[in-house]
């Protein structure tokens, strides 16, 4: 496969350091999440305690309402916990406000979503640049330059999202996702709306935006495909962490997957 | 699809409050007016039935033609006091008295004048016979009898503080009098006459003081038991002269009534003209409302196509919706008109001005007239989006993105700017050409409608412009949006336009007026000092001119009197001044004949009254006076109006008097003996006029200084009319705002999730909110600005002279303009930052 050869470049050496003593990219300890209170209580979260080291991809899978959503909304600042931690660097976000939070979704976090992740009035170049924008900063003309190149979108770039192709459109999501070189990009279904030859195309970006530029992403998902593209996948259901799998490959993330229930 | 409708109006509070509020404001205004003044009608109905109700016939002068109250002060030719008893002995008159009234002013106990806003300080004979006061009855006291004794109105005595057997003082024709304060008068519930202040006194008292020894104003008559009205009325007429009639009671309350209702309606056109600028406003606000709301529900209206309505369906169903918003505006605008009309009253009581009181008169055709212009305009102003709405191709059912206008095509940009083009070219052909008011105004119409063509295209150019603003400001994505909905923006920058188009217009018109008067009173006048009744007062005593010319620091005084009257058939304000010392303490501009040609027999006319009657020097016109009828007077002269006294025909203080009785000065003009102190000669001459404490003493430049007030009041009044459509204007920005923001919701959340700050969020809408505002402010003010040049110089003829642009002025509404875009998005800008960024960005 060709995700075993894209990984194998990766220096084995550098993930066994950051996962035990650098400083972990984000984590959760404990987190608990519940919607309403009372009878009508629902535990979203519970006890969720998970480690997400730099330079890694990792995948979030479980069946529909086992929790992988809100744990990724909680973890990057997007929803609050009930109760626990969700950290990104050593940041704790409960002891950040509002604002702070926003703020730090827009310098040290990316995302991309399942389907509508572009402003339709800005151009491609302008949707990626606009958490710079935001900041009223120039983004880094040379990263910028090594993003759009990695993402194959160079001659997109001035156009609108209507004029892109909805694998374009994803591209661009992420370049934008990487624009202000993130601790972790978050990725919401990100395949969810493409076709088989996009999504594959996607996917193996991202897998290249962690093997080439040393990024950390972070991939909801409820296709065992695209989690095979991952270094790790975090099985969740109802809202618990039930296994992990390293190094995944399809076949074994079905298994498990159908296991679930899923 | 009925339920479809009613069901969509009710989704969303908010727009469906704006929506109503923007037609509602000018049905208030249209219904306010007209229960204002049916309800004032109706009052005064009911007061002069009261106070004629004691009188069954009236005899008086035959008027020679029927003038307007307001301005001859219903006075008539008085009547030979020997026709009071000749009438006495008409069989079946039972009482017949004689009545005259003039001007008499009340001083308060420190002799300052009780001069009422604008109502009349009316002197007037009592009948010592009860029978004959009908509704005007004593609250206090006793009937006057005598030359010292008088009565007085309640109203009056309330606010001076009087009480019964005080002295009272009273400026008259003759001067300064006082007298036995011996009765209160009231007028049914009413404390005064509509707020005028009203001394009365016996017969022969008011003869003498009033000026009209020897003579009545009217007889008032009434018939012994058995005799109807209309019967001894018939009897009289008999043996009255020529040119004297006799109306029944009846008759003359109605005639007063119908004054009432003639000077209400100039009011209500007034108010219906203002009055249809907010509902011009308010029909583009709906316009652009019903757009929005057909383009944010194209997939609802293709899916009801998918299942099958019909494009007639869909047509009945938008209208349906139109219908239910103007109907219920017209409704609420109704009852907001009746609070209204009562809060005016309340207001004009406040003031001074008091109103006859009775229930608010809501005539059926103040409900059409709601109903109606609520109906109308919404249903006009969604007919378009309605038929858009047909249009929709049910294949949209299938597609999800933000709506957007289409591009503005090439050929409507086109149509756009030459539109625009020729309407700007014939203003400027209006303005080189001068006088040409109409066309000003059709001009400036064709403009307007050229700006709604090109709005969109406008707009763009205006996205470009802001697109390069600061970065990280949000100006970017304001920007976009507006580019985006570029003709949605426009519509609701167009409302604004309506406005500030007329705002700036009246400003730069009141603006060259102020300037003209300005250099009219220095160019015109040569006099040293300019007598003037204080604040809205009718006149200066005559005697007050005597005071002046026993004087040895005056040279010369000359005194002005004023008329209503018709000048070859037509209405007219005649002028008469002393000739004496006439060039002397002004300069008319005499252009044809000459100054000295001036004498009793001639008249002088100005220039375009001379064009307008086509009448040259040497020729002869006739002059009706109100009173006496026909006099012909041969022109003298031509002079240019808009000098120091705007008038179009000067006639003889002589020739003026014999045909108007007990005349008082409009003003006097006067100089001082060469060497006299002009700062001592003011203090002086107030000092001698001491006993007329109702005559201000003005320098030139107080006149000037009082010119410009006015014009500056009139100016203010009309700008606190038209804020009512700019308030409406901002009612839609609002709205566009507020639909503009739900059917972005995403693209928010989006915005919020990658790192724009709520702040940031709040900022864009508010940015959009001012690019809109200053659209509508620089193209309002730009055309305002041209109009207004126009328009001024189409008043050449009427003494604006000088053009003058404010520019100050008009820098500040745009400053104002764009402090309303800040606050119309206060709203909007809330709601775009508080939106869930969970569900926002949830796949679907």
């Amino acid at each position: 496969m060709t995700t075993e050869s894209v990984r194998s470049a990766l220096p084995a050496a550098l993930t066994e350091v950051s996962s035990g003593r650098t400083e972990l990219a984000a984590s959760t300890r404990h987190a608990c999440k519940i919607y309403g209170s009372g009878d009508t209580a629902v535990t979203a979260l519970d006890d969720v305690s998970l480690e997400l080291p730099p330079g890694r991809f990792t995948a979030i899978m479980g069946p529909s309402g086992s929790g992988k959503s809100t744990l990724m909304h909680c973890l990057a600042g997007l929803d609050t916990l009930t109760s626990g931690q969700a950290l990104i660097g050593g940041t704790d976000l409960a002891s950040l406000t509002e604002k702070q939070r926003t703020i730090l979704r827009r310098d040290r976090l990316g995302f991309v979503f399942q389907s509508f992740n572009l402003l339709s009035t800005l151009t491609a170049e302008e949707n990626i640049t606009l958490p710079a924008d935001l900041a009223g900063r120039d983004p880094d003309p040379a990263w910028l330059e090594t993003v759009v190149t990695k993402l194959n979108i160079a001659d997109r770039m001035a156009h609108r999202p209507s004029e892109l192709s909805g694998g374009q459109q994803q591209r661009v999501a992420v370049a934008r996702a990487l624009i202000s070189q993130p601790d972790v990009v978050f990725a919401d279904e990100p395949t969810g709306a493409l076709d088989s030859r996009a999504s594959t195309e996607l996917l193996r970006f991202l897998r290249s935006v962690v093997d080439d530029l040393g990024q950390t992403v972070v991939m909801v998902t409820h296709d065992p495909g695209a989690a095979a593209y991952a270094d790790r996948v975090v099985f969740l259901a109802d809202g618990a962490i039930v296994d992990e799998l390293d190094d995944p490959s399809k076949e074994r993330v079905l298994a498990i997957m159908g296991r679930l229930g899923g | 699809m009925l339920r479809v409708s009613l069901r969509n109006l009710l989704v969303s509070k908010l727009r469906l409050f704006l929506t109503i509020m923007a037609v509602t404001v000018g049905v208030t205004f249209v219904s306010g007016t007209f229960v204002l003044s049916d309800t004032m009608v109706k009052a005064f109905g009911e007061l002069y039935a009261g106070l004629t109700s004691g009188t069954d016939v009236v005899v008086r002068s035959e008027a020679a033609y029927a003038a307007d109250l307001a301005a001859t002060g219903g006075q008539v030719r008085p009547l030979d006091e020997s026709l009071v008893a000749k009438v006495g002995e008409v069989p079946g008159v039972a009482v017949a008295e004689g009545s005259v009234f003039g001007f008499a002013l009340v001083l308060d106990e420190d002799g300052e004048p009780m001069q009422p806003g604008g109502a009349p300080t009316l002197g007037t004979s009592l009948t010592d016979d009860p029978r004959l006061a009908g509704a005007a009855t004593f609250r206090k006291g006793r009937t006057p009898s005598g030359i010292h004794e008088m009565a007085l109105d309640a109203r009056t005595v309330k606010q001076a503080g009087y009480e019964i057997g005080d002295s009272v003082d009273v400026v008259l024709r003759d001067g300064r009098r006082s007298f036995w304060l011996v009765g209160i008068i009231g007028f049914g519930e009413t404390d005064s006459l509509l707020g005028a202040t009203l001394a009365g006194f016996d017969l022969p008292t008011a003869q003498k003081v009033l000026g009209k020894v020897g003579v009545v104003d009217e007889v008032d008559v009434m018939a012994e038991g058995g005799v109807s009205a209309s019967e001894l009325r018939d009897r009289v007429a008999e043996i009255l002269p020529e040119d004297v009639e006799v109306l029944t009671g009846e008759q003359v309350a109605e005639d007063g009534t119908a004054s009432v209702r003639d000077s209400m309606g100039a009011f209500t056109t007034i108010m219906l003209v203002f009055a249809g600028v907010s509902v011009v406003v308010g029909s583009f606000v709906i316009w652009n409302t019903f757009n929005v709301l057909v383009a944010q529900r194209r997939r609802e209206v293709a899916l009801l196509r998918a299942v099958g309505a019909t494009r007639r369906q869909v047509l009945k169903g938008v209208l349906l919706e139109a219908a239910a918003i103007g109907l219920v505006s017209g409704a609420i605008g109704l009852a907001l008109g009746v609070a209204l009309a009562a809060g005016i009253r309340s207001l004009l009581e406040l003031i001074g001005v008091e109103m006859p009181t009775t229930s608010p008169a809501v005539e059926p055709r103040t409900v059409m007239a709601a109903l109606a212009v609520g109906l109308l305009v919404t249903l006009v102003a969604a007919i378009a989006p309605a038929w858009a709405a047909t249009r929709v191709s049910p294949m949209e059912a299938l597609r999800n993105a933000v709506p957007a206008g289409g591009p503005v095509s090439r050929a409507r940009r086109l149509a756009g700017w030459g539109v625009i083009g020729a309407g700007i070219a014939a203003l400027a052909v209006c303005a080189v050409v001068g006088n040409q008011r109409w066309a000003t105004v059709f001009a400036t119409l064709i403009t307007f409608v050229g700006l709604v063509v090109a709005g969109p295209t406008l707009t763009r150019g205006m996205a470009r412009l802001a697109d390069h603003g600061p970065r990280g400001g949000g100006w970017r994505l304001a920007a976009r949006n507006i580019a985006r909905n570029s003709r949605r923006a426009a519509a609701s920058a167009l409302a604004l336009t309506i406005g500030l188009t007329v705002v700036a217009a009246v400003t730069v018109t009141a603006t060259s007026l102020k300037e003209s008067v300005s250099e009219a009173v220095s160019g015109g006048n040569r006099s040293d000092l300019i007598l003037e009744p204080a604040g809205a007062g009718l006149g200066i005593s005559p005697s007050v001119a005597d005071v002046l010319r026993a004087r040895k620091d005056v040279a010369d005084v000359v005194e002005l009197r004023e008329s209503a009257a018709q000048v070859d058939g037509r209405s007219a304000l005649v002028t008469a001044m002393d000739t004496d010392g006439l060039d002397r303490v002004i300069d008319l501009g005499i252009q044809g004949g000459s100054l000295d040609a001036l004498e009793p027999g001639s008249i002088l006319i100005s220039t375009t009254a001379a064009e307008d009657l086509g009448v040259r020097v040497g020729d002869t016109v006739t002059v009706t006076f109100p009173e006496t009828g026909d006099i012909a007077l041969t022109i003298g002269g031509t002079f240019n109006k808009g000098s120091l006294i705007n008038t179009n025909y000067l006639m003889t203080i002589p020739d003026f008097t014999a045909n108007v009785t007990a005349p008082l000065d409009g003003a006097i003009l006067m100089n001082s003996t060469s060497g006299t102190d002009p700062a001592q000669a003011k203090a002086a001459i107030e000092a001698a006029l001491v006993d007329y404490p109702n005559v201000t003493v003005n320098d030139p430049s107080d006149i000037t200084q009082k010119a410009q007030d006015s014009v500056d009041q009139l100016l203010g009044i009309v700008t606190a009319m038209l804020l009512l459509a700019i308030v409406v204007a901002i009612l839609g920005i609002v709205n566009t705002l507020v639909l503009s923001v739900v059917e972005r919701t995403r693209e928010l959340g989006l915005l919020r999730a990658v790192g724009g700050t709520r702040r940031q969020v709040r900022t864009v809408v508010r940015r959009e909110s001012v690019l809109i505002s200053l659209l509508g402010a620089v193209t309002g003010i730009a055309l305002g600005l041209v109009t207004g040049i126009a328009l001024s110089r189409s008043l050449v003829a009427e003494g604006v002279s000088t053009l003058a642009v404010p520019t100050l002025s008009l820098l500040t509404y745009l400053v104002i303009a764009a402090a309303v875009g800040v606050l119309a998005a206060i709203g909007p800008a809330r709601r775009a930052s508080k939106v869930d960024i969970l569900r926002a960005i949830a796949s679907e």
